[in-house]
């Protein structure tokens, strides 16, 4: 059993291969303060890698409600069980179980769902943490009804629970950029990956017989652009690049300066023990204790440093976010300045040039050359 | 640790249960058929082996759903087979979502001898495993298990591509799906036209399906009982085989799956000792 770090919750882990960082890290940082749940970056999944038989109820992105909404069937609840209740943190360093602390008999925690536990992906739907009183009024963050949506992809994470549990080694992450593949030929569908990923991004195909989950859409990212899902997504949510090593940060890296730097984008579930490499900016809405629970105690940071954003106090993080679905090129690099923000390639060639302020101009009620009245402006 | 301290009893156990059996394997004429409830079987002498739960590598089988397989076997010089028996009482034909299909394999070395580790052997030690399983059967006898015949009543608008069993068309646009999701491999193993599969290992983690499939067989359910013949011939062409023929004598050993208590992979039942195989001249 080699023991790796895992930065996010500050200490070892028990993975079971040696185990080298790949050069740079595919993750994707999404905003959930924007995400609406329209569905856009599931059916540009679905039609571009799921469409197949056996894949019927495969979404390898999904959008879910919380707290009330899950795919597959309460599979967080389930993980929290899991791990238990003594799930502590000691400040930034995690105390308690993780995924990867099999028992004697199994490699890795894990749970099998059944069949019946996918076949309601919108289960929840916009169903808020409770019953609304008469007179309860929404004036102040966070709110005291509230729910959110989570837009949930393969985690790539940098220990996957995946390959831990995969007896036959069929499923492997690539040194390049560290996406996780399942080897299709290797696979012979026996679903250890399914039951070992608390994220539950494995599915089984059972006309094909094999597993098979979110591929990062490696064709697109080995040709410079970002997945499907990134590029679809019309809330303008996400972003798609690469982290870097700890201690090897960029601060005009996009990803490393939302999740390192301002760490105001947070890893799901951090207390699985994977490091999965989607980070989320937390929604403000929503009561800490909740968020803390979900993405880890650099929750409150976040929320403090994205509502600052809010007031005008984070310039460099508000142009940061202006990239977002601006591109579907990967970008490397950026610089914000006062009026646009500029998006690089490896190279630091321009890819995008965004403008900070749309131009506008202020039309008066009453227009004196031509002696209307305007009716329909805002 | 009780997990572990079961597991390390039925392992020993199934150990001692084994040693010092021995499996001839009867010289007949003419071609064996895949029938299990052929007569030629009746010339064959049956062999019990102890079966025990799967204990050497993680995810283990600690519990034994099947505790014992009846084995006979007969040769007619140019091809073995074997004959396998045991109760189960529930019959699992479907390799589905949570639900696992009932199998039993076959291990012979590659080089005839005791020392290659009876778990799927080692670096440089090959092994020779034979299995099969209900789900191919279960294609062979009734047709593919399509997405009409698992979920009868199941609507779905329309299927682009992926026809079934599962090969995208030579022309879809997305090339990287036809490749890594539709392969040929993939599309191979589940159109083979028999319930066997010849896999080669060095070392648990390690089997492989080999290019060549050559070997045969038949299951059948009856009254509780599955028997599955498997058969091969010593000597396939165009590919590696073991050190084995008519007089030259090997080791065998067997593993059975039972769907329904979830066994699939590395959680099954096995027996733990190689088995002389005497073959007949």
């Amino acid at each position: 059993m080699a023991k790796a770090y895992n930065w996010q919750i500050n200490r070892e882990v028990n993975y079971p291969y040696e185990h080298e960082r790949p050069e740079k890290q595919f993750a994707v940082v999404m905003d959930l303060n924007k995400c609406i749940a329209c569905q856009t970056c599931t059916v540009a999944c679905k039609t571009t890698w799921t469409p197949g038989r056996g894949q019927e109820y495969q979404l390898w992105n999904n959008v879910e409600t919380k707290p009330n909404g899950f795919y597959p069937l309460g599979w967080d609840v389930k993980l929290m069980e899991l791990l238990g209740e003594d799930q502590r943190w000691k400040g930034d360093r995690y105390e308690g179980k993780t995924v990867l602390d099999g028992t004697d008999t199994e490699p890795v925690l894990g749970w099998m769902p059944d069949d019946l536990d996918w076949t309601n992906p919108n289960i929840g739907e916009d169903e808020v943490n409770e019953p609304v009183d008469i007179g309860t009024v929404l004036e102040k963050f966070p709110h005291p009804i509230w729910m959110f949506y989570l837009p949930r992809i393969c985690n790539h994470c940098t220990y996957p629970a995946c390959v831990a549990a995969c007896p036959r080694q069929a499923i492997y992450k690539r040194k390049e950029d560290g996406i996780v593949l399942i080897d299709p030929e290797r696979c012979e569908g026996y679903q250890e990956c399914v039951k070992a990923c608390p994220y539950k991004k494995s599915m089984f195909n059972y006309v094909a017989r094999i597993s098979q989950k979110c591929i990062g859409c490696f064709p697109r990212v080995e040709n410079g652009l970002q997945p499907q899902c990134v590029i679809t997504c019309i809330g303008k949510i996400r972003l798609m690049g690469f982290l870097s090593r700890p201690g090897e940060e960029k601060r005009d890296n996009p990803i490393d300066f939302l999740v390192r730097i301002k760490k105001v984008a947070l890893p799901l579930y951090p207390q699985t023990g994977l490091e999965p490499n989607v980070y989320y900016i937390p929604p403000i809405n929503v009561p800490l204790s909740f968020l803390k629970q979900m993405f880890g105690p650099g929750a409150e940071h976040a929320v403090k440093t994205y509502m600052a954003m809010r007031e005008g106090k984070e310039p460099e993080l508000q142009a940061l976010l202006h990239l977002f679905g601006s591109t579907d090129r990967i970008v490397h690099h950026f610089s914000a300045g006062t009026n646009e923000v500029i998006g690089y390639d490896e190279n630091m060639n321009e890819i995008v040039r965004v403008p900070l302020y749309e131009p506008f101009q202020i039309r008066p009620h009453k227009d004196e050359r031509l002696g209307v009245v305007r009716q329909d402006i805002p | 640790m009780n997990g572990l301290v079961v597991g390390l009893i039925t392992f020993l156990a199934g150990l001692a249960l084994s040693f010092g059996l021995e499996l001839v394997s009867v010289k007949v004429k003419g071609p064996i058929p895949t029938d299990p409830f052929s007569k030629v079987w009746k010339k064959a002498k049956a062999v019990k082996v102890p079966l025990a739960g799967q204990t050497v590598t993680k995810p283990m089988e600690v519990n034994l759903p099947i505790s014992e397989i009846t084995v006979k076997s007969v040769n007619n010089g140019k091809e073995i087979a074997f004959l396998l028996i045991w109760e189960d009482k529930t019959q699992d034909r479907f390799h589905l979502i949570n639900k696992f299909s009932d199998a039993v394999a076959v291990q012979i070395p590659y080089e005839p001898s005791a020392d290659v580790p009876v778990t799927m052997g080692a670096k440089g030690k090959r092994v020779l495993i034979l299995h099969w399983t209900a789900f191919r059967q279960e294609n062979i006898d009734n047709g593919y298990s399509d997405v009409a015949k698992i979920h009868p009543n199941y609507a779905y608008d329309w299927y682009p591509h992926a026809k079934p069993p599962y090969r995208y068309p030579e022309d879809w646009n997305n090339q990287y799906a036809l490749a890594y999701i539709g392969g040929e491999k993939v599309y191979r193993k589940n159109t083979l036209k028999t319930p066997i599969r010849e896999v080669v290992a060095e070392g648990y983690g390690s089997s492989t399906w080999k290019d060549v499939q050559g070997a045969d067989g038949r299951g059948v359910y009856r009254n509780g009982k599955w028997y599955v013949v498997i058969k091969r011939d010593f000597v396939e062409e165009n590919t590696s085989n073991p050190e084995w023929g008519p007089g030259r004598d090997t080791f065998v050993t067997f593993a059975v799956w039972d769907g329904s208590s979830g066994n699939r992979g590395a959680r099954k039942v096995l027996s733990y000792q190689w088995i002389k195989l005497r073959i007949e001249r």
